[in-house]
């Protein structure tokens, strides 16, 4: 498993076009792909899959999210995911 | 005998469209929620996989339509709806609850779809908040499959409808389009919806956030006033004959034979008419209604459309756009004007002493991503940039400064962009007529926005409805504020265009013509109208009657005048 923090650099945060963009990007990894917020103290999880899930984060502009990937192709689905996250 | 009534919403697609009442339902309320055999459970979850499939077709077999069409940017909308049907947090919770509790799928969906709500309705942002509309869109969509055999929702009609309804879908709107669907009402919804987007694509008149429509039965005769943002139920027949008329003068969304020929008056006087425009995908129709240039595209609504700030390349793609659709014409961009009625969505609020110019002034981060996203997408056209609400010589110069920053900017960093993009004022407060002649020697050109400036020479709230008779362009102090703001520019050499209602009305247009002016801009409505009234007016009349007209003491008695001149 391999995790990595990384900013949300997109201006209006993982709204309706980017949250679309990352299920359509992790639906090319075979890992288990999560993204996590810490909201004061409160982790909230979400499945890098699911549309419904990643809008619920409500990732602003600038805030923190820890993308986790397990699996056969976990450090390149990681990769990945922070390039396109922090914008 | 029903008496007419006149509701009042905020316009969210321009123009006029009368018809009969459909209320539309939330099939949502009408679902049956039962218990079924644990033995059948397999078989009802087949039903919902089915449901799921049709509406994934149909989907598909949508967005392949938006595609080719030509507004193929509302295509993004469906991605969405797509990305949700694949999504395992709704379609396998569904699939979990039919099989776990033994329900229909019916009410499957209603429950995790209703826990789904919950947790949109507790996020604090504005825009994500919107997005349960989607899922709400989703869910009637995989509802009404589960229930009905045929995919079409509404029969075709035998006369012209407007849809009624709490919120309409913007599916709901595509699936309509070959429907006699001419216009629509809705409780819920603002300009910015999803639902104004693709009516506005689809030149579909629409009246949003419109408070009581309790009002309305089906079958009754509405007038869909898109243009003016109000609905006219149960109209009495001279109404109906009135607004059939003016229809008939203007059949805005069809391209006219007649509409590449320019607008030249019947003593052969040529007037440049362009349009005024909201909405960057009004653009398009501008251009096949014939018009020779956009003289106002109020850049606010598309600015904050998303509910919050754009980003940069946002701003240049759409600019880009308006720009190659328009293009050899000039596009005038004004640069965004909160007014004290309109919320931003993001906490900047604003009052009446911070509108237009002084608002970019206060959030110079707006003002001047605003302006490196028009300066970068300035070669893709003929672009004209304009300051709105502009009251001191200080603020403009400061204004002209962060311009010219910005400029030093993009040059440093090798940006390629059109160094001589004109830049101009907006008249619009009485500060501004009487001083233009002192701002000319700063700036390229002018606009007059009448509205505003009638609305602040005459002291009227345009909040108030019952100060609406107030407003009137052939007050005697209106029409010397005009003479004078004409004259004073006469020497400048610093061409202006009048942008306001003023225009639009053959009448008050004809008093703008008659004291000199050349150029005016109106609504994609007022269009086709307004051209036909240039040919019938005579200027060389017209400026025997500025003349007399200024003489005058009672707006009434100007109007009348006036009107008797060009009967």
């Amino acid at each position: 498993m391999i995790e990595r923090e990384v900013i949300v650099g997109h201006r209006l945060g993982l709204h309706a076009r980017a949250a679309a963009r990352v299920v359509q990007l992790s639906s090319q990894y075979q890992s288990a792909i999560s993204l996590t917020r810490d909201d004061r103290g409160n982790r909230i999880e979400a499945d890098a899959r699911s549309i419904l899930s990643i809008l619920l984060l409500a990732a602003a502009h600038g805030s923190a999210l820890l993308v986790r990937a397990d699996g056969t192709d976990e450090g390149a689905a990681v990769e990945c995911l922070c390039e396109y996250i922090k914008g | 005998m029903k008496e007419e009534r006149i509701i009042r919403g905020v316009m969210a697609s321009a123009g006029v469209a009368i018809g009969r009442a459909i209320r539309t339902f939330d099939p949502l309320m009408i679902s049956y929620n039962f218990h079924i055999p644990q033995s059948e459970t397999s078989k009802e979850v087949a039903r919902f996989r089915a449901s799921v499939e049709k509406s994934r077709r149909q989907l598909e077999r949508m967005q392949a339509e938006l595609r080719q069409s030509r507004i193929p940017e509302s295509s993004f909308l469906v991605d969405a709806h797509l990305l949700i049907l694949q999504d395992k947090l709704f379609v396998d919770r569904i699939v979990e609850t039919i099989q776990e509790r033994a329900v229909n799928a019916e009410w499957a969906i209603r429950q995790v779809s209703e826990e789904l709500y919950e947790a949109y309705d507790r996020l604090q942002d504005d825009y994500l908040r919107e997005r349960r509309g989607d899922l709400e869109d989703i869910v009637r969509r995989m509802l009404h499959n589960l229930r009905s055999k045929s995919s079409s929702t509404l029969p075709s009609l035998p006369y012209d409808a407007v849809l009624v309804g709490k919120t309409i879908s913007p599916s709901t709107l595509f699936e309509l389009r070959a429907n006699r669907v001419s216009g629509i009402v809705t409780e819920s919804g603002s300009p910015l919806s999803h639902t104004a987007i693709v009516a506005r694509s689809l030149n579909l008149p629409a009246v949003m956030g419109v408070q009581d429509l309790s009002g309305i039965s089906p079958g009754d005769l509405v007038i869909v006033n898109g243009t003016r943002g109000m609905v006219i139920c149960n109209p009495d027949p001279s109404t109906v004959r009135e607004y059939r008329q003016r229809m008939k003068q203007a059949p805005s969304t069809h391209r006219r034979r007649d509409a590449h020929i320019p607008a030249v008056t019947q003593d052969g006087i040529r007037i440049s008419l362009g349009t005024n425009i909201n909405f960057s995908e009004e653009a398009r129709s501008a251009v096949e209604t014939g018009t020779e240039f956009i003289g106002l595209y109020r850049t606010e609504f598309d600015f904050f459309k998303d509910g919050c700030k754009p980003t940069e390349e946002d701003l240049m793609a759409q600019y880009s756009r308006v720009l190659r659709a328009v293009r050899p014409a000039p596009v005038t961009f004004r640069t965004i004007d909160v007014g004290p009625d309109w919320n931003t969505r993001d906490g900047t609020g604003s009052s009446l002493s911070s509108r237009g110019l002084r608002f970019s002034l206060e959030n110079q981060d707006v003002f001047k991503l605003q302006l490196r996203a028009l300066f970068r997408s300035s070669r893709h056209g003929r672009m004209r940039i304009l300051l709105p609400f502009v009251s001191t010589i200080a603020d403009l110069d400061v204004a002209l400064e962060i311009i010219a920053g910005v400029k030093r900017d993009l040059s440093r960093h090798k940006n390629s962009f059109d160094k001589e993009v004109p830049v101009g004022v907006m008249i619009e407060t009485p500060a501004a007529a009487h001083t233009c002649d002192l701002m000319a020697s700063r700036v390229d050109f002018f606009c007059l926005g009448t509205n505003d400036l009638i609305q602040y020479y005459l002291v009227i709230d345009r909040s108030d409805q019952s100060a609406t008779h107030l407003y009137n362009p052939f007050h005697p102090a209106i029409l010397r504020c005009l003479h004078q703001v004409y004259t004073l520019l006469q020497y400048s050499g610093r061409p202006v265009t009048v942008c306001g209602e003023m225009a639009a009305d053959p009448a008050a247009a004809a008093v703008l013509l008659g004291l000199g002016f050349t150029s005016l801009s109106v609504s994609l409505a007022a269009y086709p109208r307004m051209k036909e009234a240039i040919g019938s007016l005579s200027v060389g009349r017209l400026r025997e009657l500025a003349g007399e007209i200024m003489k005058m003491e009672s707006p009434k008695d100007v109007e009348d005048r006036v009107r008797a001149t060009i009967a």
